[in-house]
């Protein structure tokens, strides 16, 4: 802890309590240390200098998920997850916990997109053929070799559409790994006469950065505010809650990041058609950093109504799934026993085929391992929303 | 060293072996704690009690020796049934929601954390009852019940969170207690454990006594845990409204509100719910995410009416009316879900709206005879503002039941005893107007310096040979209710 930070940024707790009851992991232990005024506590006590640096504090600092369902739940407005993220790169920069190994070098290739691409390249073949077997890697098709700012140019000349004009984030993992997102969500936008933009100069949002604690998110956060501030757009997009509610940060004052999904609701997009008959049932997950970090209502009805499927939301939409950025990789057993307890209404679900849809990639893998690793017996498919409005491959 | 937790502190398996040989009433506390709970959890590291040093009351700070997550209800008796050994004084929490200072460890001594007793075990819609053990929060058990058609009704605000076992020791009540009473209208029966590790079922389920004079639960409902642990209820249920609806009035002054408040109580039909908001409480409302779109600078009236369809929305037009008549600005009314749910929300979060204001917070929880609303009220307003101490009113207006909170920064030295010196003066003009120290919070610590304020020195004697009867050291939750109440070891 930062012998400086004044207490005061902790002190508008009024240790009400209200966090307790939409806080994972103190559902999951019942342990107060283990929730959001408990941790606030800790972290106060050791400001204030009343509690020594403590490996349990460090402990109880690790287990938090990030989810945020704290701010939404508290009424005196504690920044916990400004708070918490701070803390946690304290604890990281001064050794006092460490990120696994795997992690810290991703943290540094996603510094460098063309680098962490190229690492990821044979991911993209292995779910190209079909033949990604781990569990988080939930199926799907991605160009291996086309970037989504190609293709995007390529649409736009193409389709030469004449309204909004946006800048489109393509993030890190989702332009690296699941890259067919990225093109479903040009498609869709072009297809609703969105200008697509995509900056080649646009880096890591930072969500990275804040999830495991290394790394100066203010540096990437620098380079994204020279690569979006100038432009010449009606808004700034992202495609996944996560990256969108980082990057949204990194650009305050003065600008501002939609989801893809909540400006698509402002135009109306254009509406899907199924088959008579089609018996697909949809379940709609709402990406926590969605509803309780860039604070908005969820995914727009009209949105979901276009996607032409049956669709509802899914018990406890807007609880965590677990995934928390890299919570999942780095305390998977809590990950997992959150993932139980939301996932099980799977198993019952109407709906041949059953869908299981949200609009996050970290959120995707974290529901595709629900079936891998055998929370799920039934068979299922995990897919973004905006895939769900996709005109297809054939669009041009 | 010796093994806390399993994950993080172990000994090597050669002093394991040594330290084994050693009689256990020789270990430090973790290890004999951990001897009586195998399957629950120990905490005693100073970093895994600092969250346990205070309850909803965030400014007052006790710290425990340890504190103790028993696996199930089991588990819990087992613990009592060696705590009378460990020589220290017992202090049960539920979800430390409480607003008095009830559950923390002011003599220190452990603290045992319920939160893992949450099943609940039967509902028996046709009987209008259930059983669920003590550690079940309320909003949990209202999403379960309500399949079943029935409801439980006390509502306190901390209701996502708070639970069965903290509402029966402080015998809570809410918003609707207006129309519907507190829990003790609730409560079938108790199952108790004493600290001989003796369980005691106090009434039952209906048509169940179980073996003590039924009547002798009411011993236990608003004990405060000085007497007994809980392990599980049989709660009393009614069948939900058919219909709600919920209004929204506003009033220029206090005397308009006070009007407004006596005409509903008085008329044949009155409402479930009256609730106060003042000026300050609907601006913090409106500066934080429960915000509703409530006219700022008003007095804020929330009133509920509930009941079969076809009565309820013939009772809409007359409250309506008493509502205006009084002199309201304006009047809004819903029976749409998602704004009555909204309106609630933002009422219910008071406690918490404070931290946009103040640090620390003192509320008060009196109840005085409704013709003295406005008075009492007044000189709340005006002892804060002389001794430059912000008040905030949100309180349950249909019963009486105040909560004046005293925000204050219990960094700066004589703030909080200028708080108390407004406590003091309000608690005796509201004994003065025939009124009483608490309506639904409890004493706790926060308010066992009132006691003699309201009673004798017989009645204090004999009210404190009752938890001198179950344990006669005062090992239960010592220093609450009753100032005198020191654990002697």
């Amino acid at each position: 802890m930062d012998p400086e930070a004044p207490s005061s940024h902790f002190s508008n707790c009024t240790h009400c309590g209200f966090c307790l009851a939409v806080c994972p992991t103190y559902k999951l232990t019942g342990d107060e240390n283990n929730s959001p005024r408990g941790r606030l506590r800790l972290w106060s006590e050791e400001a204030a200098g009343r509690l020594p640096p403590d490996k349990w504090t460090d402990f109880y600092t690790e287990e938090c998920v990030g989810c945020l369902a704290c701010e939404t739940a508290c009424p005196a407005t504690v920044p916990y997850g400004e708070i918490f993220e701070r803390i946690r790169h304290q604890h990281v920069v001064s050794h006092r916990s460490q990120p696994k190994m795997a992690l810290r070098l991703a943290a540094a290739a996603v510094a460098i997109p063309s680098l962490f691409n190229l690492a990821l390249l044979p991911g993209r073949i292995l779910r190209q053929t079909g033949l990604s077997f781990h569990r988080f890697l939930f199926p799907g098709r991605p160009p291996v070799l086309k970037s989504s700012a190609a293709y995007a140019a390529e649409l736009m000349s193409q389709r030469r559409p004449t309204g909004p004009r946006v800048a489109f984030l393509t993030g890190c993992l989702m332009e690296a790994m699941f890259r067919e997102i990225n093109f479903a969500t040009i498609r869709v936008l072009i297809e609703n006469n969105v200008q697509v933009l995509i900056p080649l100069d646009q880096g890591c949002c930072g969500a990275f950065q804040e999830h495991t604690g290394l790394g100066d998110p203010e540096a990437l956060g620098a380079r994204n505010r020279r690569a979006f501030s100038s432009l010449d757009v009606d808004a700034v997009v992202s495609n996944s809650s996560g990256c969108g509610y980082a990057l949204g940060k990194s650009l305050k004052p003065g600008g501002s990041v939609r989801d893809v999904l909540g400006f698509l609701g402002d135009l109306g997009p254009v509406r899907r058609e199924r088959a008579p008959g089609d018996a697909t049932r949809v379940y709609v997950d709402l990406p926590c950093h969605l509803v309780h970090g860039q604070k908005t209502p969820g995914i727009p009805a009209q949105v979901l109504d276009a996607t032409g499927y049956r669709w509802e939301l899914a018990p406890n939409s807007r609880d965590c799934c677990g995934s928390g950025g890299v919570y999942n990789i780095q305390k998977p057993e809590n990950a997992r026993a959150i993932l139980a307890a939301k996932s099980a209404f799977l198993n019952e679900a109407e709906g041949q085929p059953v869908v299981l849809a949200t609009s996050n990639h970290v959120c995707m893998m974290q529901w595709h391992s629900a079936g891998a690793t055998g929370l799920v017996k039934r068979a299922y498919e995990v897919r973004h929303v905006i895939q769900l409005l996709d005109p297809g491959a054939d669009f041009s | 060293m010796f093994h806390l937790d399993g994950k993080l502190i172990d000994l090597p398996p050669r002093s394991r072996y040594w330290y084994d040989l050693i009689p256990l009433s020789l270990k430090p506390l973790a290890a004999r704690l951990s001897a009586l709970l195998p399957r629950g959890r120990v905490l005693t590291s100073a970093a895994q009690l600092a969250a346990y040093g205070a309850d909803g009351l965030g400014y007052k700070n006790y710290l425990p020796d340890a504190v103790v997550l028993p696996a199930d209800a089991e588990e819990l008796v087992r613990f009592m049934r060696g705590t009378k050994s460990l020589g220290l004084p017992v202090v049960m929490r539920g979800a430390g929601t409480s607003l008095s200072g009830g559950p923390v460890a002011v003599q220190g001594g452990i603290i045992v954390h319920t939160s893992a007793l949450r099943a609940v075990r039967e509902i028996n819609a046709e009987g209008f009852w259930c059983e669920v053990e003590s550690g079940v929060t309320l909003n949990d058990l209202d999403a379960i019940l309500k399949p079943h058609g029935v409801f439980y009704p006390p509502d306190p605000s901390s209701g996502p969170v708070c639970t069965l076992g903290g509402n029966v020791a402080s015998n809570a009540g809410g918003a609707h207690c207006f129309r519907y009473g507190v829990t003790s209208n609730y409560i079938l029966g108790v199952e108790a454990v004493l600290l001989d590790g003796s369980v005691h079922r106090f009434g039952g389920p209906a048509g169940g006594r179980g073996p003590w004079r039924e009547d002798w639960k009411r011993f236990m409902i608003g004990s405060e845990g000085t007497l007994a642990a809980f392990t599980r209820f049989w709660l009393r249920l009614l069948p939900l409204p058919e219909k709600v609806w919920t209004f929204r009035a506003t009033y220029p002054d206090l005397r308009t509100t006070e009007s407004a408040i006596h005409a509903l109580v008085a008329h044949s039909s009155y409402p479930a719910a009256i609730e106060m908001l003042d000026p300050r409480g609907v601006a913090m409302v409106e500066s934080s995410q429960m915000a509703c779109g409530l006219p700022e600078g008003s007095f804020l009236l929330l009133v509920e009416i509930d009941g079969p369809a076809a009565l309820v929305d013939a009772r809409v037009a007359p409250v309506s009316e008493i509502l205006r008549q009084a002199g309201a600005l304006d009047v809004m009314f819903s029976e749409e879900d998602t704004i009555r749910k909204k309106l609630w929300k933002a009422r219910k979060a008071a406690g918490g709206l404070l931290g946009q204001l103040s640090p620390s917070y003192v509320v008060q929880d009196a109840v005085i005879p409704k013709r003295a609303l406005a008075e009492v009220l007044q000189l709340v307003y005006d002892e804060a503002d002389a001794a430059g101490i912000r008040a905030v009113n949100v309180f349950h207006a249909g019963d009486g039941n105040l909560h004046p909170n005293f925000l204050f920064d219990s960094r700066l030295p004589g703030d909080l005893e200028k708080v108390e010196r407004i406590s003091k003066r309000l608690m005796e003009r509201v004994i003065e107007v025939g009124g009483t120290l608490s309506g639904e919070h409890g004493i706790g610590n926060d308010k066992s310096g009132y006691m003699p304020l309201v009673f004798g020195p017989d009645s204090m004697r004999l009210q404190l040979a009752v938890p001198a009867a179950f344990n006669p050291a005062h090992q239960m939750n010592p220093l609450k209710v009753f100032d005198c109440r020191r654990f002697a070891s």
